[in-house]
């Protein structure tokens, strides 16, 4: 047990940040409420320091840890900036204002930063688990805090709807992998995944395995927005203030991704056993699973994000399409481990890069905004977009340079994310689910270039009831910061390409001379440790 | 050496919880099947009242109450934990050896828990959960 805290530093770091804020958001003083902020970004900083240094484990993903919670701290702290005056800012303004007095029942600030970092604990505790407990504990706190900040992130009816139906489709989601995981300890008698990859390996996959594996990957589809659970996306994100709705598409699709990685990896073991096809790393229901998954994902995402004209459900639609295009490569599989070889890295790599893209179109929403009935609103229609090159340049080009790095243009970031996801499955045989990406990336280039064409190319329309840029200059920095993030680590991916490479390796690869079965029994504890 | 298991996919080891849940099911149906065909049934002003504890129900059930008693049953829940762990804790640890790694890890992984506990009762006591007015 507390050979475990040794890779928990992070999360400690980050835990210990929100106890602060917790508190630090009550106070009376102005100047100690603003510290709110602040302190998360320290305290997200810390923790990417620390994940960088975190040893190898002697789970099934050994090097998965430094590359994943280093990630996420850097996404972290552009989402971080992003959330700046969600929910503060109306209150401080009555206040400075003189129209109310600071009310520590009424206000919302402590809880929103302390859930966002609760949050993100969850989210790197994801990267750590090493089995089914721990992996479900890790995915409720994630996502608990997020139905919360979706309800209180903003004050119109929308947004409480939005956390109702998010909240209660979550649980349905948790119900359904938390059942899986049942089945699985059912057929295996183990939780953690080395074990239960040992016992797989020893005496292959039965059907009570089999069928909690599969009801594992499709409640996990519920937190990556994947097709058969992807209908709340529309709704909670147009409902969530744009900066949550920004971190909605990274958080939870990130910890489902490393959960889908993790269970994936411990279900390879049984690969021989039935029959994995053509030399196939997963098991073949699996495998036909994930496939469907995929090929409907990023179908039903990119066909219905046609028709929208809100920007906030477009988006949602390109995030359930995205979440496609990474379950390629989680279909792909490790390969050889090289990184143009190995679906893993691909997806790991990937999910910075949408992370990054991402910020930058939910930040020029959140930038946006105009006098409504109660207070100010979001401007989200895509029309409101127009000409926004000529009169805020720094807002419009960032919309371009984004859509066009989401839609994967070559010199972009967008496309050295895709690029792997293509070649990796080559690699594995997987044509025709490479054919339908394809056919999927052209589709997305037909709503994506909506996006860059109402900024670009046409005139911002005369009779639009007139907008304002938000006061909020951390979200306008947010925003120019992933868009030269885009740019940034397009010319400098090398790096990080190297770190994905490496996090993405099993066990099995980081093995000098590749073992079989008998290898895997022998690695795998057979004493429970003391818990 | 292979991983021992402990179940497989024979679904003998589920025999008692199918039979559990058959006997559930037949206990509630034959009672809802037995009061339909040989229960008496009589009905009254009384017997179609609303239960309310023995008492004669007053208003309607859509009243609002004050907050207060929902952050009140938060902090109880609180303290309610807390004296869950640190009963047991405090019962077994004096059996563990002094200095051991083992009495280290247990005390360490206690003042934790307390540091959790002293931090959500700072944040209801900022939030104002203990000023009655």
């Amino acid at each position: 047990m507390i050979e475990r805290v040794a890779f928990l530093w992070p999360e400690i770091a980050l835990f210990v940040a929100t106890c602060v804020v917790m508190v630090l958001g009550l106070s009376r003083s102005l100047a100690l409420r603003r510290l709110c902020g602040p302190v998360c970004g320290i305290g997200l900083v810390i923790a990417g320091l620390l994940a960088l240094r975190t040893p190898a484990s002697p789970g099934i993903l050994p090097q998965l840890m430094p590359y994943a919670k280093a990630m996420i701290a850097g996404v972290g702290v552009l989402l971080l900036l992003m959330l700046g005056g969600t929910v503060d800012r109306e209150e401080e303004e009555q206040i400075a204002a003189g129209q109310r007095t600071f009310d520590a029942a009424r206000t919302n600030r402590a809880e929103f930063y302390a859930f966002f970092m609760f949050s993100f604990t969850g989210l790197m505790l994801c990267a750590s688990a090493d089995g089914l407990i721990w992996l479900f504990l890790a995915l409720e706190l994630t996502s608990l805090p997020t139905y919360v900040m979706v309800t209180i992130s903003s004050r119109s009816a929308r947004a409480q709807e939005a956390g109702v139906k998010y909240f209660f489709l979550g649980a349905l989601g948790a119900a359904i992998f938390l059942y899986g995981f049942t089945l699985i300890y059912g057929g295996t008698g183990m939780t953690r995944f080395t074990d239960i990859s040992a016992v797989l390996a020893a005496d292959g996959m039965n059907s009570i395995t089999l069928a909690g594996v599969m009801l594992a990957l499709i409640g996990i589809c519920f937190k990556i927005a994947a097709v058969p659970m992807h209908f709340y996306t529309a709704d909670v994100y147009q409902g969530a203030a744009a900066p949550v709705s920004a971190m909605l598409a990274f958080v939870p699709k990130t910890a489902g991704f490393l959960a889908i990685i993790l269970l994936t990896t411990m279900v390879s073991a049984a690969a021989g056993e039935t029959g994995g096809g053509d030399g196939g790393w997963l098991p073949e229901p699996v495998r036909v699973l994930l496939w469907v998954i995929a090929a409907m994902t990023m179908t039903v995402g990119n066909v219905l994000a046609i028709l929208q004209r809100s920007v906030k459900r477009l988006l949602a639609y390109s995030s359930i399409a995205h979440s496609g295009y990474m379950l390629v490569g989680i279909v792909a599989g490790p390969g050889d481990g090289t990184f143009t070889h190995n679906g893993l890295a691909a997806v790991l790599f990937y999910l910075l890069c949408y992370g990054v893209m991402n910020v930058g179109v939910f930040g020029v929403v959140a930038c946006l905004e105009r006098r409504g009935k109660d207070g100010w609103e979001e401007v989200e229609n895509l029309d409101d977009l127009r000409g926004l090159c000529k009169t805020r340049p720094l807002l419009g080009w960032s919309m371009v340079i984004c859509a066009l790095s989401l839609l994967g243009m070559p010199p972009l970031l967008g496309f050295w994310s895709k690029l792997p996801l293509f070649t990796s499955a080559i690699s594995a045989g997987e044509l025709a689910l490479v054919i339908v990406l394809a056919v999927n990336a052209a589709i997305a280039a037909y709503y994506y270039l909506g996006l860059v064409r109402a900024p670009l190319l046409t005139d911002p329309d005369p009779d639009a009831a007139p907008m304002t840029d938000t006061p909020v200059v951390w979200r306008r920095l947010a925003t120019v910061l992933s868009a030269s993030g885009v740019i940034a680590l397009a010319i400098a991916a090398d790096p990080f390409m190297r770190a994905s490479e490496t996090a993405g390796r099993t066990r099995d690869l980081m093995k000098p001379d590749r073992g079989g079965a008998d290898e895997h029994a022998e690695a795998a504890p057979v004493v429970p440790e003391d818990r | 050496m292979s991983a021992p298991t402990l179940a497989s996919t024979d679904l003998t080891n589920y025999l008692a919880v199918g039979l559990v849940i058959v006997m559930a099911t037949g206990f509630a149906v034959a009672n809802l099947v037995l009061t339909r065909l040989i229960g008496p049934r009589r009905t009254g002003d009384v017997k179609s009242m609303t239960y309310e504890s023995g008492m004669n129900p007053v208003g309607t059930a859509r009243k609002r109450f004050n907050v207060r008693f929902y952050e009140i049953a938060m902090v109880f829940l609180l303290f309610d934990v807390e004296i869950i762990f640190l009963y047991p804790w405090a019962m077994t640890f004096p059996n563990l050896s002094v200095g051991s790694e083992q009495a280290t890890v247990w005390l360490g992984r206690i003042f934790f828990f307390l540091f959790t506990t002293i931090v959500a009762y700072l944040y209801g006591f900022r939030k104002g959960v203990f000023t009655f007015n």
